[in-house]
Parts: structure tokens; C-alpha cells; sequence
């Protein structure tokens, strides 16, 4: 082919082609779901376990250090696991990390209302919502140390005397921390409550999989649920197939895309762009 | 499971090796600001692709954006404000419009007035304070998605030359290296954030890793902290090297030695 | 006595004996300075908590200015000041439903989702350019991602189960290390940092000069 070709047009495609045919990829999946099947991970398997052992009564630390921006990627993780949490029996206490996600506990009990009404669930006896308690790492630190001074009500201003609440004093009285994150706070929480004994598993955006697989190996997180994946993996466990499940098309397709973008370009490279850089070759004039 | 070598009464058990280890660590920076006059640290290769940067869009008339970092007084704005400092000097020899957006949190508004006299002082020491433009170091936001979305008008409408990203920078780092690319000015950027590492050097044209940047900035603002600090952590690098080395030796021999020694 | 609180001694001397209140009951065993510590950490957290108002009243001082003088873009700052206001009079009317509520959901939240979505796209075109075989090492690099990014989609794992265990692989060793080394440089700094703030070597943090 005279010019490079089709070559030429794989080693210098516009960006905007992958942009387009993501939109594409992405979107058709969304719009009418497949089915693709999926594989569950040794880490989500782990994930489950820990979050199950969660027995009746235990005090969980249900902290979400994300904005609303990441909540669209873990919000599958974060579902499923309150749904565990809830059919365990366990007490749950919710806080935020961001001034951006003070709805999102309003709208996790909107989704599992079904959930909450079924196990009887009393705002205030079973769960509650603190609303943005973790500006900082003082904060963090005085919850840990003094839970009852630091926090006095609930994110409504509705005081949580005579709530279970009355039982956390420290870090000491929390059972469980169940952390998920873009961030954020997290690692304050870590540090004031999981480096003290308090068992912790955290789902974490994709990004800070690497980063944070180093808390896992140290024992200081129990377990980790990878990202949008690792929460569509738990609906699956969970027999609760939901948003995450359904959005595993796209991302699966997606990633073929790229990898077929991959391959384009490095047919392209080789093909015309080397050539060009480094001579003919054998190639036939 | 590790257990303490030994207890000392008073002190957490645990806790001994880590305060341990603060004090020698605050001793060392301690020992070397006072009498660390001869450390020497070698030019960060990343300081000849920022002057190239500069010189080019110096050559093709367009601005240099350059940015610190969205968090307030850290570890790593500390390195970003040096090398700020050694592209403002850059930027006013040449005669190159250096535009810095501010902001990116609420931390960063203490950090804005600290790189407004940077600037300013490096246009005035080399002789071009009529050139420096107080409007060309806006602050866009206080959160970090609407900063990415000033930052990346700037460069979309300016056109720069150079785009120099330094300092901590989350997940708007990815948004700012790709415009910056498709607007074909050169990227050079630190990976501050472990998680950003990887994407930023696929999509800058430069990146300095992690502890370069502070390097760097140490090197430029020629600081006896600076450099005691970078001085101080070669020593705890190479103390945690030893410590792996042996550690991974031990174990496979059978020793529990290093796991306890650290659980002390 | 005003003149005795500006010195840069008295804040150093401040700042020296906070840190040791909350730094030595954490290695050493002691009640009494363990209950001292708590109280300053939650005035501290009280206090940081101002930083806030401290922003929104910056940052109304700020674009006033501009909005006064008409500077380029003055009607954004503009509307900027009304959306605080209209924020602020929102969460008088309720949280949980209302128009703060609608506007978190139905404003913040899609705005909020676009700029991270945009990251894939993002992502996705960085990846398709800079993985490239030009040499031994972008090969490498190459390969590696490949196979990551095929484990990643899950579909793979059901058709070839063979993948797994070499991206885990790849993601446990290579990965990890690189984590780690990160880790370890990142702490060693924050607390070498942390020295130099509390012997007064960085003046700017105090906000009592700046270097140049």
C-alpha cells in the first residue's frame, strides 16, 4: 500500500476514535445488559467471609471517605456489604469523610429500605447516620479517643443520648470497621482504630488497589473488595444481583476495546511509524 | 504471629523500636542542619527537561503553566514552591508568560499567598517586576474538580508550551497530563501519589517519581533543611534495605529475629 | 504581650509542647498525660474545624473584590456568592428532603461523577498511546499491562482461568514492591518534614516569612 496506508491510520488515529468508541462500548451494555458471565475473585471470596463474621449486635464503623463522584464506582461494594450487615443483625453507625456525601447514607437506606423494614431495623436503635465527622486527622483522633465528646448528635442535630451509641466510648468499643474509599480519611481511621486492634476491611476505587494491598499484607486490613468488580463480585455471592453486575458488561467490553486500540496502535507503530524512523528495510519499493 | 523481643516497663509494648527510631530520625536532621554544610545532592535528571521546557516555549513565544500542588504546607508543596521558584526565575530571563493556577482545596488558600511572593520575588531579582502579573496566578476553586476544570480552560485557551506539574496532586493529575498533551505542550509531572505514578508516566512527557521532586527542590533552593532531609532519608532508606535484606535471609533460615525485633 | 505571642519563639514553644502532649503518650505509659492529650486533640479538631468559615470568608472577601471592580468573568464569581447563599438558606429547610437534598442528588452529584468519568476516557486514550513496543523495556511494559487489563475484565477469568494466577502474579510481586518502596520513602518524609517544621526551619508553614 502506497503511503502507509491503513497503517498510517493505525499508528496516527485520533484520540477522539477511543473516546467515541468507549461512549459506544460503554453505553449499549448499559442500555441492554448481556449477561457476561463473571469470575469471583480470592480476594472478594476473603472480603465476604470477613464481612459475614459480623455477628449480631456488633458495633459496626461504617465509614464512607468518598465523594459522590467515587460513590458511583463503589457504590455496588457498598450495598451489598450494608445488606450483609443488616441481615447479620449488626449495629451500624455511619459517617462520612466528605461534605459531599452527607446524602449518600440518605440515599444507601432509600435503596435498601426492603432490607431495613424486613430485619425490623430502628433508626437510632439498629443504625444511625453522623453525618461529616472526619474533616481532619484531629478529628479521627478524638473520635478514637473520646467518642462521646466528640460527637453529640446525629447529622440531623437529633442528640444520640439513649441511642446505642451510648455503649462506643473509644476506639475500643467498635466491633468492626467496614471503610470504603477514594482517600480521603482513610488512612486516619487506620491509623487511630485499625493499628489498635480493631478489625477493618475497606473497598477502595481502582486506582489505590496497589497502594493499598500493602495494608493487607500487614494484616491491617482483614480484607479488601477491589472496586467496582470486586462489588459487582459480592452481589453475585450474595445472590442480590444489582447496578454492579449490570454495569459489568460495559466494563468488560470496555477493556477489550483497549486492548484492541492497544493492538491497533502497535500494528501501526510497526507497520509504519518504525519504518519511517528507521528505514525501509526489505521492504519492496 | 510476631512478639517483642522484651518490654520495658513505661514504655506500650510495641511501641519501643518506632520511638526508637523518632529519635534517632530527629536527632540526624537535627545533626545534619547544623553541621550537614557539605552535603551534596546530585542534579535530579528531571530539572534539564523542565529548562528545555521552558527554552522551547520561550522559542515558540507561548506561555509556561506551572502548578505546586493542590494541598496546604506539605512535604511535597514545600518541593513544589522550590521548583516554582526556579521556573518563575526561568520564565522571567526569557521573557515567558508564567501563568500558576492556585486552589484545589481549602488548605490551599494558605499555601496561595507563600507562591504569590515566590513569584513575584523571582521576577523582581531578575529585574522584571513590571513584567509579573498578579492575575496570572488565579485561584480557581477550593475543591479539587472545579480546580481541574479552571486548570484545564487555562490550558485550552492559552496554549502552553510547557505544562509543569509538581507537588501533590490526586486524581486531577490524570485530567490535567492528557489535556496538556492534546494541547501539544510538553508534560512534565511528579508522581506525588503512588496511585498516579503509572498513569502520569504514560502521559507526561516527564515525570519525576516521588522523592525526586523533593530532591529537586532541595538541589534549586540550596535550603541546609532540605537537604538534611533528603541527606536523612538515603540513611532510613538504606537502614530499610539492610532490614529487608537480613529480614528475608533470617526468615528463610528459620529466624524469627527482625519480625519480633520490629514488634518491639 | 502581643508582641511576646508574634515571636517566632512562642509559637515554636507552643507548637513544640502540643506535639509532645500527643507524641508521648502514644510511646509511653502515662493516664494523666493520655486524658491531657485527648482534651487537646478534640480542641484541635474543633479549632480545624474553622478553617472553613476561614475559606468561605476568604473566599467571599476575595470575589467581592473582583465582582466590585468587574473584572474578566466577575458574573462567575457572581453566581458563585449566590450559590453559597442559596446553599446555606437550603439547609435551613431540611437535609434529608428539599431542595438542599435535590440539589446534592440532582446538581452535585452528576457534576461531581462527570469529572471522574472523564478520567476513563482519559485513561483509556493514555494507555492506547504510550503502550507501545518501541523498545525492550515498553515491551515489557506492553505485555504486563496486557495481561493485567485481560485478568481485569472479568469475563476473561470464566473463558481462560489460566490468567489468573500470572496477573496475581504480576500484581503481587512487581506491583506491591513498588508500593511498598513508595510507602516507605512517603513516611520517612512526612516525619523528617514534621522535624523540620517543630526546629523552626520552615517558617512559611507558621506564616511568620517567607524565604525569598
Amino acid at each position: 500500500m502506497s503511503n502507509g496506508g491503513i497503517w498510517k491510520t493505525f499508528a496516527e488515529y485520533d484520540r477522539r476514535y477511543v473516546y467515541l468508541a468507549l461512549f459506544i462500548v460503554v453505553i449499549g451494555p448499559l442500555l441492554s445488559p448481556i449477561g457476561v458471565p463473571i469470575s469471583v475473585s480470592p480476594s472478594t471470596r476473603q472480603y465476604y467471609e470477613v464481612i459475614n463474621a459480623v455477628g449480631e449486635g456488633d458495633i459496626v464503623f461504617f465509614t464512607l471517605n468518598t465523594e459522590f463522584s467515587g460513590y458511583n464506582e463503589i457504590q455496588s461494594g457498598i450495598i451489598a456489604s450494608m445488606r450483609v450487615f443488616i441481615e447479620n443483625g449488626a449495629k451500624i453507625v455511619i459517617a462520612v469523610g466528605h461534605p459531599e456525601a452527607t446524602s449518600i447514607p440518605s440515599m444507601i437506606f432509600q435503596d435498601l429500605n426492603k432490607e431495613l423494614t424486613e430485619n425490623e431495623y430502628v433508626y437510632g436503635e439498629d443504625y444511625i447516620s453522623l453525618g461529616y465527622i472526619f474533616p481532619n486527622e484531629a478529628a479521627v483522633a478524638a473520635l478514637a479517643e473520646d467518642f462521646q465528646g466528640t460527637v453529640s448528635q446525629d447529622w440531623l442535630g437529633v442528640p444520640t443520648a439513649g441511642t446505642f451509641l451510648d455503649e462506643v466510648k473509644t476506639w475500643k468499643d467498635i466491633d468492626f470497621i467496614s471503610d470504603y474509599t477514594t482517600g480521603l480519611a482513610t488512612t486516619h481511621v487506620m491509623n487511630h482504630f485499625a493499628l489498635r486492634g480493631t478489625p477493618m476491611a475497606v473497598n477502595c476505587i481502582g486506582v489505590m488497589i496497589p497502594s493499598s494491598m500493602n495494608y493487607l499484607d500487614t494484616g491491617v486490613y482483614l480484607a479488601l473488595l477491589n472496586s467496582m468488580r470486586g462489588g459487582a463480585e459480592l452481589e453475585y455471592l450474595t445472590g442480590h444481583p444489582a447496578s454492579g453486575l449490570t454495569a459489568m458488561d460495559a466494563f468488560t467490553f470496555g477493556h477489550y476495546m483497549l486492548i484492541g486500540f492497544i493492538v491497533i496502535g502497535n500494528l501501526g507503530y510497526l507497520m509504519y511509524t518504525r519504518k519511517q524512523t528507521y528505514g525501509r528495510g526489505r521492504k519492496k519499493q | 504471629m510476631a512478639s517483642p523481643l522484651f518490654t520495658i516497663p513505661g514504655i506500650i509494648e510495641g511501641r519501643f523500636i518506632g520511638l526508637l527510631l523518632n529519635i534517632v530520625l530527629a536527632s540526624l536532621v537535627s545533626y545534619y542542619i547544623k553541621y550537614g554544610k557539605g552535603i551534596k545532592i546530585r542534579r535530579v535528571p528531571g530539572l534539564d527537561a523542565i529548562e528545555e521546557a521552558v527554552g522551547r516555549s520561550a522559542e515558540m513565544g507561548k506561555p509556561i503553566v506551572c502548578s505546586y500542588g493542590l494541598d496546604g504546607f506539605t512535604y511535597w508543596t514545600l518541593a513544589g514552591l522550590s521548583i516554582l521558584s526556579h521556573v518563575a526565575r526561568l520564565a522571567a530571563k526569557t521573557g515567558t508568560r508564567l501563568i500558576v493556577p492556585t486552589g484545589g482545596s481549602d488548605a490551599s488558600l494558605i499555601v496561595r499567598p507563600v507562591a504569590e511572593e515566590i513569584v513575584k520575588n523571582a521576577y523582581l531579582m531578575e529585574g522584571e517586576d513590571d513584567k509579573y502579573n498578579p492575575n496570572d496566578l488565579p485561584f480557581l476553586s477550593g475543591q479539587q474538580y472545579a480546580y481541574v476544570g479552571g486548570y484545564v480552560g487555562i490550558m485550552q485557551r492559552t496554549r502552553p508550551g510547557a505544562v509543569i506539574m509538581v507537588g501533590s496532586h490526586y486524581s486531577d493529575a490524570m485530567n490535567i497530563a492528557e489535556t496538556s498533551n492534546a494541547t501539544g505542550a510538553i508534560t512534565i509531572t511528579s508522581g506525588s501519589y503512588i496511585s498516579n505514578v503509572a498513569a502520569l508516566a504514560c502521559a507526561s512527557d516527564y515525570i519525576l517519581i516521588g522523592e525526586e521532586t523533593s530532591a529537586a527542590g532541595a538541589y534549586l533552593s540550596d535550603d541546609m533543611a532540605q537537604k538534611a532531609s533528603i541527606r536523612v532519608q538515603d540513611i532510613f532508606k538504606w537502614l530499610s534495605l539492610g532490614l529487608i535484606i537480613f529480614g528475608l535471609l533470617s526468615y528463610n533460615a528459620g529466624s524469627e529475629f527482625i519480625l519480633n525485633l520490629l514488634s518491639t | 504581650m502581643s508582641e511576646i505571642i508574634k515571636t517566632k519563639e512562642f509559637q515554636l514553644s507552643i507548637m513544640l509542647i502540643s506535639f509532645l502532649i500527643v507524641f508521648i503518650p502514644y510511646f509511653l505509659d502515662i493516664p494523666a498525660l493520655d486524658a491531657v492529650s485527648t482534651k487537646l486533640i478534640t480542641i484541635a479538631a474543633l479549632v480545624n474545624v474553622f478553617t472553613i468559615a476561614l475559606a468561605v470568608s476568604s473566599l467571599v472577601k476575595r470575589n467581592m473584590n473582583f465582582i466590585q471592580r468587574k473584572t474578566r468573568g466577575w458574573y462567575f464569581k457572581a453566581y458563585m456568592l449566590i450559590t453559597i447563599v442559596l446553599m446555606l438558606v437550603f439547609s435551613m429547610f431540611g437535609l434529608e428532603t428539599g431542595p438542599y437534598h435535590w440539589v446534592m442528588f440532582a446538581v452535585v452529584n452528576p457534576l461531581s461523577s462527570v469529572n471522574y468519568g472523564i478520567l476513563a476516557f482519559y485513561m483509556a486514550s493514555t494507555s492506547a498511546r504510550a503502550f507501545k513496543a518501541r523498545n525492550t523495556k515498553a515491551a515489557l511494559l506492553l505485555i504486563t499491562g496486557v495481561i493485567v487489563l485481560l485478568y481485569q475484565a472479568p469475563l476473561t477469568g470464566t473463558v481462560f482461568p489460566g490468567i489468573e494466577p500470572v496477573a496475581l502474579y504480576l500484581t503481587d510481586t512487581f506491583g506491591k514492591a513498588a508500593g511498598k518502596m513508595f510507602l516507605i520513602s512517603i513516611t520517612v518524609g512526612a516525619l523528617v518534614f514534621g522535624v523540620r517544621v517543630l526546629l523552626g526551619n520552615e517558617p512559611s508553614v507558621l506564616g511568620i516569612g517567607g524565604k525569598e
